[in-house]
């Protein structure tokens, strides 16, 4: 291993980045064995609260680490740094026809542009944030006791995963860490393999993404043997050789952009594995049965999130002059694979009973609006001439841009509504432990099992809780305003582009009407399952004894929300930075108009269109999404709080208006709830049903195919040489008839026929 | 001086008859015996191939097989005393314990 620094654009990368990787990696054995050796003792416990102490000092400096790699870059604009860390294969050998010496070298090394900067930081900070949470949530169940270990443990190595999949410089290396989340990510979906529905769903989730995987390996075979030749001294996937400009012009010139779309294909299919959209969404709802901060982390804020980079980072190669035109199919795929994804996972998410199964089917969708807007972004970067046309140039970076902000606000936000779902759920244990034992403590001693025939997870069971969680209500309500897009806070700025966007390129190519209108679409059903959500939570008149029990106590919990709420309101300060300019175009700088006429900029571009057409687009999403779908969950689930219940006044008038609403509009719709659609969603349209009943037949007949072939063909061979040379020896044991004449006879003839061959030789 | 010829000739019927005996005789002692009949026979030619060409090799294999056969035959006769003992017969046609 031989460390050098090797630099494109003359910015390196500091090498202490290194440390943002290998911090958490070494916590991970050390978690493991001091978990091993300790578990149960009262320091390691107390203290330490099982590892989440020394998990969380080693967050913090892979967050300073982080934030000082970022502070160094932000101001930056040149395309991006690269540096090697180190050579990981290398060598060298002497070319047979010409005589020399041809050198081959793998490297890792880091890459830092705009999108690393965003989501470097999404990752470290949430990393840190949920592993705060981990500690209130994980460690105050019973349940956990002396495992929580394993449960950091395999944390800490997840956010190496992550961080080293954002700061990696090839897609080599970015596959390798991807692997390792989806390792992590199984074993912590399975973090209570004692129950069977969780030993399911981490296997779901590991051979669901699987599939995508596979797919993705031959997507990078293809890439790395169409760049192989174009690589002086090896590595075929780093990004430095995969974005140049010279590279792609030698491929076009080559007329192999037809295989390097196909590449690109099949490298997006291991995205959509990886985030879960239509047709590999099956396993996400059913990760869910991980603990709460796993799905906060992993299957919310930064893994599922992994496949949208991997898109992103084909950006440079849709966007570059060689290709022009070469791969819109694919970006309409991408945008198709986003529209279909959104709306029908915002569909199943109208019937979820399940607190946690609403908000996995809004990430689903909200992951797949990112999509959409990618797949808008990469096919304006791929048809536009936005290289010499200062226009073009804005539309392509803005649409991209917004796409990444998307991601952002969507991290933030869905981190912190899993944190606040798990909060609900977390008091909601409590609550019920300390009904049941206040009212039947003589049945039952046992704390674990009463609580397995009350669903803690469950709305049907929660209302009225404005009162009771206040911080969690305030997050629950800042997260999901910021996803249904909320003007002026969140989601809103990002949203509104993507949905624009994706208009924008419908008017040039009508194939994208169609994921077009489901994302406008999907943005009312967002407004109405994001309020369902909160209504049925927090409003109303409490649903259970339970619930009417609950109190915001558990320490360490409340702090990360604390934390998430100014971040997601904040996300105008960000908006009107130009955080779409800077994410889209790694030539901008932060704010370069200025907060205030950057604010003014943004506002006018947002409410005041000059195109009638995008300013009456804006309307009809804000229509949708804020009006009809939020009504509608009014109607149907607002109600005042119990009597005596006070909100905090930040919370009153949205629970007063969704009483009012309720109380002039109510409407029954317990004949559309018991309807085909509804039981058609109630089975998530039944893809599950399919994909069993798919893999039964295909995989059964298979297996049944493979066992004859077993049998017959492998089995029998060898069977077939076993009674092969018994029946052979039991015929040549004939021979042997005991007799001493039959000897003679046979010495005779054998000497005869020695003689006679030695006479014909001679 | 007899012709090497013809005791050629009578070594090779000596041969024949001491292998016939050998195949069809079912007392093991008339076997052994047969066994020394083609043995000799061997002798014999050495010695008419060593008159003929006049060298002396041929003698020194005859005096040498004459003593191993000796030593087969005391051997021999051990083993049928042996298979006496435990059979109670020398017929060849009743020991066939190493069949199949």
């Amino acid at each position: 291993m031989s460390a050098e620094t090797v630099s494109g654009t003359g910015l390196e990368v500091p090498s202490f980045a290194l440390l943002i990787i290998l911090l958490p990696m070494l916590a991970f054995p050390v978690i493991l064995l001091l978990g091993r050796l300790f578990n149960g003792k009262e320091w390691w416990r107390g203290t330490l609260k099982e590892g989440g102490l020394i998990a969380l000092p080693v967050m913090a400096a892979s967050l300073i680490a982080s934030l000082a790699i970022i502070r160094r870059f932000l101001g930056e604009t040149s395309a991006s740094a690269t540096s090697t860390v180190m050579h990981w294969v290398n060598f060298a050998w002497q070319d047979a026809a010409t005589g020399e010496i041809q050198l081959f070298s793998m490297n890792f090394g880091f890459y830092v542009d705009h999108t690393t900067v965003m989501l470097l930081f999404v990752a470290s900070f949430l990393c840190l944030l949920i592993n705060i949470f981990s500690i209130g949530y994980m460690n105050t169940d019973p349940v956990n006791d002396n495992r929580n270990h394993r449960f950091y443990a395999e944390f800490v190595l997840f956010c190496s995963g992550m961080l080293g999949m954002v700061l990696s410089d090839s897609f080599l290396w970015l596959f390798i860490f991807w692997e390792l989340m989806g390792l992590c990510s199984y074993l912590l979906i399975g973090f209570y393999y004692e129950r069977p529905s969780a030993a399911y769903a981490a296997k779901k989730a590991f051979l669901t993404t699987r599939v995508g995987d596979v797919f993705l390996v031959i997507g990078l075979a293809m890439l790395w043997n169409l760049f192989q030749p174009h690589a002086v001294g090896g590595d075929a996937l780093a990004y430095s050789v995969v974005f140049d400009g010279a590279n792609l012009q030698a491929i076009a010139d080559a007329g192999k952009s037809g295989a390097l779309q196909l590449a690109l294909g099949f490298m997006f299919i291991g995205a959509v594995g990886k985030s879960a959209q239509f047709p590999l969404h099956v396993w996400l709802p059913d990760a869910m049965e991980g603990p709460t901060p796993v799905s906060a982390l992993i299957h919310a804020a930064t893994m599922v999130n992994a496949g949208l980079y991997l898109v992103a980072r084909m950006f440079p190669i849709f966007g570059a002059e060689a290709m022009h035109g070469a791969f819109t199919d694919l970006a309409f795929l991408i945008a198709l694979v986003g529209g279909i994804t959104a709306c029908m996972a915002a569909l199943i998410a109208f019937v979820q009973m399940d607190l946690k199964k609403v908000l996995a089917y809004s990430t689903m969708s909200q992951l797949a609006y990112i999509f959409t807007g990618l797949g808008a972004a990469l096919w304006l970067a791929n048809s536009l001439d936005w290289h010499h046309d200062d226009a073009a140039h804005t539309i392509v970076v803005v649409a991209f841009g917004a796409a990444l902000f998307h991601l952002f606000n969507h991290a933030m936000a869905k981190g912190m509504l899993f944190m606040a779902s798990g909060s609900v759920i977390h008091e909601m244990h409590h609550a019920h432990h300390d009904v049941h034992h206040h009212h039947d403590h003589d049945e039952h001693h046992d704390d674990h099992h009463d609580e397995d025939h009350f669903d803690a997870q469950s709305m049907a069971n929660m209302g009225g809780l404005a009162s009771k969680l206040p911080i969690t209500a305030t997050a629950m309500l800042v997260g999901s305003a910021s996803i249904i897009g909320l003007p002026l806070i969140g989601g809103f700025w990002s949203k509104e582009g993507i949905i624009a966007n994706t208009w924008r390129v419908a008017l040039e190519d009508p194939r994208f009407f169609l994921p077009a209108i489901l994302v406008l679409v999907t943005a009312g059903m967002t407004g109405f399952y994001m309020s369902r959500m909160w209504f049925m939570t927090f409003a109303g008149k409490p649903k259970s004894e339970v619930a009417a029990h609950v109190h915001e106590q558990t320490p360490w919990i409340p702090v990360p929300l604390l934390v998430l709420i100014p971040m997601s309101l904040s996300a105008i300060v960000f908006a009107s930075l130009e955080a779409t300019h800077y994410l889209g175009d790694t030539g901008s700088h932060l704010g370069e108009m200025g907060l205030l006429d950057g604010f003014l900029y943004e506002m006018e571009h947002a409410f005041a269109n000059h195109d009638p057409f995008f300013l009456v687009l804006t309307y009809i999403a804000i229509g949708l999404s804020l009006v009809v779908g939020p009504m509608a969950a009014m109607a149907l689930y607002g109600g005042q709080l119990a009597d005596g219940e006070v909100a905090k006044p930040w919370l009153k008038p949205f629970v007063s208006l969704s009483a009012r609403v309720n109380k002039r509009h109510r409407f029954d719709n317990a004949a559309l709830a018991e309807g085909s659609l509804a039981t058609a969603l109630q089975e998530r349209l039944y893809f599950d049903a399919w994909y069993d009943a798919a893999c039964e037949k295909l995989v059964a007949g298979f297996s049944n195919l493979a066992a004859v072939f077993d049998r017959r063909v492998v089995d029998g061979a060898i069977k077939g040489i076993e009674s092969g040379s018994q029946s052979t020896s039991r015929q040549v044991r004939s021979l042997t008839t005991g007799s001493a004449r039959d000897y003679i006879m046979m010495a005779a003839l054998g000497t005869l026929l020695i003689a006679l061959v030695l006479w014909g030789v001679a | 001086m007899i012709d090497p010829l013809y005791v050629s000739g009578l070594s090779a019927m000596l041969f024949v008859m001491g292998l016939w005996g050998a195949f069809t005789r079912k007392n093991a002692i008339i076997v052994l015996m047969c066994f020394e009949l083609m043995l000799n026979a061997a002798n014999l030619q050495f010695a008419a191939a060593a008159v003929h060409h006049g060298d002396v090799t041929g003698w020194i294999y005859t005096v040498f097989a004459i003593a191993i056969a000796a030593a087969e035959v005391a051997i021999g006769l051990a083993i049928l005393l042996s298979m006496y003992n435990q059979h109670a017969t020398i017929s060849l046609d009743e020991v066939e314990l190493l069949k199949h």
